[in-house]
């Protein structure tokens, strides 16, 4: 059995990259796997498996791949609109994104389309995609469904994806001892890692964080990872006072963003809206024993609630974020311990790839063995004159047979 | 009570699946109940016919038979826990174990084409879901339900079941070593007769049927009548086999449950079994109840030496064993089935 593997590679910095390349090893030691590349010939497989993300510039190729063969797909988050919007307006095809609008939303959808072509409306992807998520092109291609929160499985059935689907949590990274970064400090340190944007709720972190720290006036902000072009962070900081208490990092390579969350003490990682991403550095806070405090919203509420904080978005969010970050600093030995327990538990890398491997038996060999019980049945139902298999075919599907 | 035990047929082949079921359903009359066999045959290759199989144990309506409503159904091996019923127990004996731990072994059935590998997934699949239904999932031995952990996450009650009811006595022993099962490879009968080999002094009587025996008649010729083939005996008979044996031999690989160190124990005879032999490890105990061995024809030829030489340690391991064996009972079972 083998498959052929479509994904973003390191050094390609993006989140499924380091996915890839952590379950990548895992998966070998269990099935024949070759890697496809961009821009050359499709490999010879029993199998495709296509991981895809909102990027149309690291998964572009890989969608294309995706409507010559269908197959496996894993959807890493729901909302696609960026993604799509790429590879049709991006290559001049606007019909192909009208196309996508009408699967969507139809009529109103493809109105909306030309809204946009025609610099009518703003564009959707950058200003609402969560209410587009435009995922139809690919769960129409897809053969069988991986995702790693019910917050993307009930949305991909809910927009009429009726194939086989499996669960299966996003992998952590094996354990090593990791040695504390020397050069950043606080009572307590918290840490906030990931491109810095609105979405992932800056302003109302630093805003908790400077009440924080009146009482805490030891405390001090690790912001690590680049910021959005239009997202000023410095100015963000002085309005608030806190030019003193907020360390700033861009990008850090992976061996120093280890190092760097391992002297944090409390870690944030908030969102919102969501794509219906699952996130990495919430799965290395996690496998660190830190105590982290999300946002209650998509994948990041579906994490036990002795496991991480979660803070609901909207009014209450700065105080509720506040007394969070109290939370977790007075009892992050519990909640820690609580977070590492949980990860092996339910995020060892060993179990992700065996559910992979399923996946990948049955996104092969799947339709040969529905299509021969059916026959059999359907031809015994026919020699004793019975026409409508359409209960027994019921039957079977229940049973997960068919 | 009325009460339907579900047990899958093999046309022409009868072991200790069929005895279990039988004794079953005569230990539920016996207490008052009404109860009845029901049997579909099974077939399990060549490839996807193991579905098909299974599917028919879907499709029966055991809810009520003839007006009136089965409070119950006892299922005891796949593919009859299968079957669909609100009150369904499963006292598994076994699962396809072609799927599981014989996958990518010699006994196993399937390859690695695609449609092999998504066959055997398919039958994961129904062992979630049909197992899920059941009220309550017993398995006979600890090894079994440790595969049912360990393969399908299934939490089971072990429930160990009585052997088949023969007029079992002690009797002197005559310095044979018996061996009770299925001709078949995964019954390691060959390493008994390779042990015969190295010990001239070694007598084995084997008993019963299956494919293998052509195999292990060839490889016991020229052995000048040590090895002694039974064929299939009646019950009278294998009870007075078993009370006149110096051992039994029992070594398969790594066996579900296995009735035979029960029968052997209330005989009052050690058992020869091997380190890897499963489910018989949790009744024999080396030196207690009997000798573990490695799956070697030279310790299981040493095993066979040491208990003849060493007859009073024999009967008294043999002893030990019968009062684990006499504690397991049908009371016992059926109220556990049927709470």
């Amino acid at each position: 059995m083998k498959v052929a593997y479509y994904s973003p590679l390191p050094p390609s910095r993006s989140g499924i990259a380091d996915y890839s390349a952590l379950l990548l090893p895992a998966l070998r030691e269990r099935i024949e796997v070759v890697t496809a590349e961009p821009g050359k010939r499709t490999p010879a497989a029993d199998v495709a498996l296509y991981h895809v993300g909102n990027d149309p510039d690291a998964h572009g190729w890989i969608v294309d791949a995706l409507l010559k063969r269908p197959g496996l797909v894993v959807l890493h988050e729901y909302v696609l609109h960026h993604l799509i919007a790429g590879v049709t307006i991006g290559r001049r095809n606007g019909r192909a994104y009208l196309d996508a609008m009408e699967r969507e939303l139809g009529v109103a959808g493809r109105l909306l389309g030309l809204g946009v072509l025609d610099n009518l409306l703003p564009l959707l992807w950058e200003t609402q995609p969560e209410r587009f998520p435009l995922a139809g092109p690919v769960l129409d291609r897809a053969h069988g469904l991986i995702v790693h929160s019910a917050y993307v499985a009930d949305r991909a059935r809910a927009a009429g994806y009726e194939g086989p689907l499996w669960r299966i949590p996003h992998p952590a990274w094996p354990m090593t001892a990791v040695p504390s970064a020397s050069d950043v400090s606080g009572e307590p340190l918290v840490g906030c890692f990931g491109f810095l944007n609105m979405n992932k709720r800056i302003p109302e972190l630093l805003e908790a964080f400077a009440s924080f720290r009146r009482d805490r006036p030891g405390a001090r902000l690790l912001l690590a990872g680049g910021a959005a072009e239009r997202f000023d962070v410095q100015r963000r900081l002085e309005r608030l006072g806190l030019t003193e208490g907020v360390d700033r990092i861009d990008y850090v390579p992976e061996d120093r963003m280890w190092s760097l969350m391992a002297a944090c003490d409390v870690l944030v990682n908030l969102r919102y809206p969501t794509m219906g991403e699952t996130s990495g550095s919430v799965i290395r806070a996690l496998s660190l024993g830190k105590p982290l405090v999300v946002s209650d919203v998509g994948w990041f509420s579906e994490l036990p609630d002795d496991v991480v904080l979660k803070v609901p978005v909207g009014d209450m969010e700065v105080d509720v974020l506040r007394a969070a970050l109290d939370v977790a600093t007075d009892h992050g030995t519990a909640l820690g311990s609580a977070a590492r327990g949980y990860v092996e538990r339910e995020h060892a890398l060993g179990k992700v790839a065996d559910r992979y491997v399923e996946a990948i038996e049955v996104s092969a060999g799947g339709d040969a063995v529905r299509d021969a019980v059916l026959w059999r049945v359907a031809d015994a139902a026919a020699a004793a004159g019975i026409s409508d298999v359409s209960a027994l075919a019921r039957e079977l599907r229940e049973s997960g047979l068919a | 009570m009325r009460v339907a035990v579900c047990a899958p047929q093999v046309p022409f082949v009868r072991g200790g699946a069929e005895l279990m079921a039988e004794d079953l359903v005569a230990a539920l009359r016996a207490r008052g109940h009404e109860a009845d066999l029901v049997t579909i045959p099974f077939k399990w290759y060549p490839g996807t016919r193991v579905l098909d199989q299974a599917f028919l144990w879907r499709l029966a309506d055991l809810t009520e038979s003839d007006g009136r409503p089965i409070d119950r159904v006892i299922a005891t091996k796949f593919p009859a826990y299968c079957v669909r019923h609100p009150n369904k127990v499963a006292w598994v004996l076994h699962q396809f174990r072609q799927a599981y731990d014989y996958d990518r072994t010699e006994l196993g059935q399937f390859d690695e084409s695609p449609e092999d590998r998504a066959t055997r997934r398919a039958v994961e699949q129904l062992d979630a879901v049909a197992l899920a239904e059941a009220r309550k999932v017993f398995a006979t031995s600890q090894n079994v339900a440790d595969r049912l952990r360990r393969f399908s996450e299934v939490e089971a009650t072990v429930l160990p079941h009585p052997p088949q009811a023969l007029r079992y006595r002690e009797a002197e022993q005559e310095g044979f070593v018996l061996s009770v099962n299925r001709l078949d490879r995964a019954k390691r009968i060959d390493l008994l007769i390779e042990a015969a080999k190295r010990q001239s002094s070694l007598r084995v009587v084997i008993t019963g049927e299956g494919p293998d025996r052509e195999r292990l008649e060839r490889l016991a010729s020229g052995l000048n009548g040590q090895v002694r083939f039974a064929g299939r005996v009646d019950a009278d008979e294998l009870a007075d086999l078993y009370a006149r044996s110096l051992a039994v031999y029992y070594a398969p690989v790594d066996e579900d449950f296995g009735m035979v160190p029960y029968e052997a124990f209330l005989s009052g005879k050690p058992v020869i079994t091997a380190l890897d032999a499963g489910g018989p490890l949790e009744v024999v105990r080396d030196r207690e109840t009997g000798v573990v061995v490695a799956p070697e024809p030279e310790a299981i030829a040493q095993a066979c030496a040491y208990l003849a030489a060493n007859a009073d340690e024999a009967k008294l391991w043999g002893r030990a064993g019968r009062a684990i064996a006499e504690r397991v009972t049908w009371d016992a079972c059926v109220d556990a089935l049927l709470s």
